[in-house]
């Protein structure tokens, strides 16, 4: 276990020094820099050239990369270009805004998407199962910004209410943040809910129609006996499995609906940051993603083996 | 209120008429405290926090190497220069009490105001001011604001309070110039310490009436009250917090529920959501904004006059303007709408300005495009009225045989093109501050004294910008600019299309503010909350 993690560490560092290139050269790939943004339409020549020098972007790509890097192993992600404060700190801000509406979704999707799954499954072809069928599809086929919207419009239709749009940590005051995310929590939760649902129910009918299962059957073993302790362990790996995407899905790509409620993650700075060419910010922001992608793979190839003692990982 | 009334302490034909003078000894009488950012309310209550919903967040707080609007918008309440734009074209004594030119136009000595401290605590003297303009004034410093300083030769105190400024020639502008849009006055010897340009985000060394609490990217700045301010009595908020909402929805949502206080809309026709809407007020302000089409003459056949004047005449402005900004808003011809009265020239006294198909397919013929031929506009990604702006103007160049093309880039893209004069033909959407020198000049001069963006290139127009810089009798000053227009609405290099109005939404607690005609919220320092 202790070599498979080692290795697993090894290779994720080496993917990690791969990305971060792949990342240097993509961001400054896209046209125009922090100097243009900054200097807009009145742009002159001398002093965008003293601000490319004060920002290193005359140096030669490859100096810029390994100045970088250099920094990046002793900790040091620098200053955000435009903002002024340290990208760390700013990473890992926006980082915990998005991990709680990751795990807050993954939570309630859970709670919501998997009995809609056992519950369609157990019904399949009935009434229960075509309604949970038409509500996924529903959840499947509306985009995250339009449930979002229709949330928002309707609860300050309905309730005189909206959410604050002043990002306040649970620290702080857990009544305000939980009112601040409710509704981006909710928003993202149906449709994870929905994939979930989708994907449990399938699981299931298919697990159903195997030996272990007739087999338990025939030796007159409850149901509530084969759905709970042979049925639930066997989808568990590729339910795990799931639930790592869907997290990947959310920590990566929550922008629009960050965007929407006004809430400072990670998605909205990424954004931000692509919009003001703040190298360092972007730089740092994409590779704590693909980080974070990396370890949550990691702790889902964990996981197997404490679902199943019988998995080995090599 | 007028702005005419607003102002009525020193009004602008005094101002000018002063300047007029100037070849003597210019003194402007120092300026009362209610001419500034507007009117003090009688009845005002001090104290409270307001919170201002943005859709647009400022990229940085830095006055110094920002040029964005976006941070403009916000640091004028904390950083202040020589002088107030006011909304009449007048340039108001803010930090200077007044001053004397020299009889050959060159010199200006400037006096101080008193009592002037930075947010720091220090007192601000003659050394920070003339520190502070040769800071933005050196390019090698990386200031937007280098090219507008460019005519300043020597600037040094000759006293604690007064400051002497020398220019290369005359310029009728150079005390707007010493405004509040680039820098500000900061102590000197401010950026010698390395990390001087970032600390500007997170703590502010400015005199304005209100200081830098907070910053958070993605989330809120907060401002709070100077209590060492200059001016007695204000500002009367204690708190500001600009919340920084990225959709209309959502800040729309805001509005009505009360979590924001005040917004300005980004698209005027929004306003249709909250109009009647309990509680809030809908305020329309003029704006010295412009929606324009470029014409870069680097692109072929635009480098042709008469296919620019073929464009000019199959252009319906109002169409665009209606379709865009749901009309709210005035359709211009070569002046912004806020500076209409001051220096424009009526559009039915201007070449090119009335729908004519006939007259452009004749033209286009001339140029040897009787069938037109095909053209690619440029459009911003998230400049909404751009979108519905560029399917009308295909309809209506397709009149002459234009079959255009939209192709919609991102701003940063667009930047890049503008910046290095290859921006061929493009939707355009700038603002300025009330003179035309610095309206026109950087934009239309031909190089190497103005950056001649659309490659014009046109030695009329560039003796007359020289002309109308240096002229200081305002009413030969006003003729000049009028022939100016005259030939830059004939030649047209740019199609100005319409100034769209600042659409301002408040809670009906908020009281006293008044929306400036640049965007900017100046008015926050003179708003309260009932």
């Amino acid at each position: 276990m202790a070599i498979y993690l080692a290795k697993r560490l090894a290779a994720s560092a080496v993917t990690a020094l791969l990305a971060s290139l792949v990342v240097f050269l993509l961001v400054r790939s896209v046209p125009g820099d922090v100097v243009g943004q900054m200097l807009g339409q009145t742009s002159d020549p001398v002093a965008a050239k003293a601000l490319r020098e004060f920002f290193g972007l005359d140096q030669p790509i490859w100096r810029q990369y390994f100045g970088w890097l250099a920094r990046v192993l002793t900790a040091d992600f620098g200053t955000s270009w435009t903002r002024g404060q340290p990208v760390l700190g700013m990473i890992g801000a926006a980082l915990a805004v998005t991990i709680q509406l990751a795990f807050a979704t993954l939570f309630l999707a859970t709670l919501i998407g998997v009995p809609l799954g056992i519950l369609a499954a157990m019904h399949e072809g009935g009434a229960i199962d075509r309604t949970v069928q038409a509500l996924n599809l529903l959840g499947l086929a509306a985009p995250v910004f339009w449930i979002g919207l229709m949330l928002l419009v309707g609860v300050s239709s309905g309730f005189d209410w909206s959410p604050p749009l002043m990002y306040v940590p649970p620290t702080q005051s857990l009544f305000e943040n939980l009112s601040i995310m409710a509704l981006p929590v909710l928003s993202l939760a149906l449709l994870q809910a929905a994939a979930y649902s989708q994907f449990v129910r399938q699981s299931i009918i298919s697990a159903l129609g195997q030996d272990y299962v007739r087999t338990a059957i025939a030796k007159g073993v409850s149901t509530r006996v084969i759905f709970f302790k042979h049925l639930l362990r066997n989808i568990a790996i590729p339910l795990v499995t799931f639930m790592g995407l869907i997290l990947i899905q959310i920590l990566g790509g929550a922008v629009i609906i960050e965007s929407l409620f006004a809430l400072p993650g990670l998605g909205r700075l990424l954004l931000s940051s692509i919009e003001t060419r703040d190298y360092p910010v972007l730089q740092a922001g994409l590779l704590a993603v693909v980080v974070i992608a990396m370890l949550v793979n990691l702790a889902v190839d964990l996981s197997y083996r404490i679902i199943d003692p019988r998995v080995r990982l090599s | 209120m007028s702005s005419s009334d607003m102002f009525g302490l020193i009004d602008r034909r005094t101002l000018l008429a002063m300047g007029g003078l100037a070849a003597a000894a210019a003194i402007i009488r120092p300026a009362a405290a209610a001419d500034l950012y507007g009117p003090k309310a009688a009845d005002a209550k001090s104290g409270g926090t307001l919170n201002m919903g943005l859709l647009v967040e400022p990229p940085g707080l830095d006055p110094f190497h920002q040029a964005a609007d976006a941070r403009i918008r916000l640091t004028v309440l904390i950083y202040q220069g020589l002088f107030y734009e006011s909304p009449d074209g007048t340039a108001m004594p803010l930090l200077a009490e007044g001053f004397d030119l020299s009889s050959d136009r060159l010199v200006y000595t400037i006096r101080l105001r008193k009592g002037v401290k930075f947010h720091s605590g220090e007192a601000m003297t003659a050394k920070d001011v003339a520190y502070s303009y040769n800071y933005i004034r050196d390019a090698k410093n990386g200031s937007p604001g280098a090219g507008d300083f460019a005519m300043i030769t020597a600037i040094e105190p000759t006293d604690e309070l007064t400051v002497k400024i020398t220019i290369s020639a005359p310029n009728a502008a150079l005390p707007m110039t010493l405004g509040n849009k680039y820098g500000g006055v900061v102590p000197a010897g401010y950026f010698e310490a390395a990390d001087a340009k970032t600390k500007l985000n997170q703590a502010s060394v400015g005199t304005g009436p209100f200081k830098l609490a907070e910053f958070k990217p993605n989330s809120n700045a907060t401002l709070v009250r100077n209590a060492d301010y200059w001016e007695p009595g204000v500002p009367y908020l204690d708190r500001i917090n600009f919340v920084f909402v990225p959709n209309a929805a959502s800040l729309l949502v805001g509005l009505r529920n009360k979590r924001i206080d005040i917004a300005t809309l980004a698209r005027p026709q929004d306003v249709k959501q909250v109009e009647g809407v309990a509680g809030l007020v809908v305020e329309r302000k003029p704006s010295f904004n412009q929606k324009a089409i470029d014409l870069g003459a680097e692109l072929k056949p635009l480098d042709d006059e008469r296919v620019r004047r073929a464009i000019s005449l199959a252009v319906d402005k109002d169409e665009i303007m209606r379709a865009s900004i749901g009309g709210l808003g005035n359709v211009i011809g070569t002046m912004v709408a806020g500076m209409q009265e001051s220096w424009g020239v009526p559009l039915d006294k201007l070449p090119n300005q009335k729908v004519d198909i006939a007259a452009a397919r004749k033209l286009l013929a001339e140029a040897g495009h009787p069938d037109g031929f095909a053209l690619t506009l440029t459009s911003i990604i998230g400049y909404d009225w751009m979108d519905a702006a560029a399917v009308t103007l295909r309809e209506q160049l397709g009149k002459i045989g234009i079959n255009l093309s939209i192709q919609r880039v991102e701003l940063g893209v667009w930047v890049k093109n503008f910046q290095s004069k290859q921006m061929g033909f493009t939707f355009n959407d700038w603002a300025t501050v009330p003179d035309p020198n610095l309206l026109f000049y950087r934009h239309f001069h031909k190089a190497p004294e103005g950056a001649d963006f659309r490659n014009w290139k046109n030695d009329k127009a560039s003796a007359l910008l020289d002309e109308g810089r240096t002229e200081n009798d305002p009413a030969k000053r006003r003729e000049i600019y009028t022939r100016y227009q005259q030939v830059m609405a004939e030649s047209v290099p740019t199609i100005m299309l319409f100034s769209a109005d600042h659409m301002v939404v408040r809670n009906d607690k908020v009281r006293n503010y008044d929306q400036h005609p640049t965007g900017w919220y100046y008015g926050l320092a003179r708003a309260w909350i009932a």
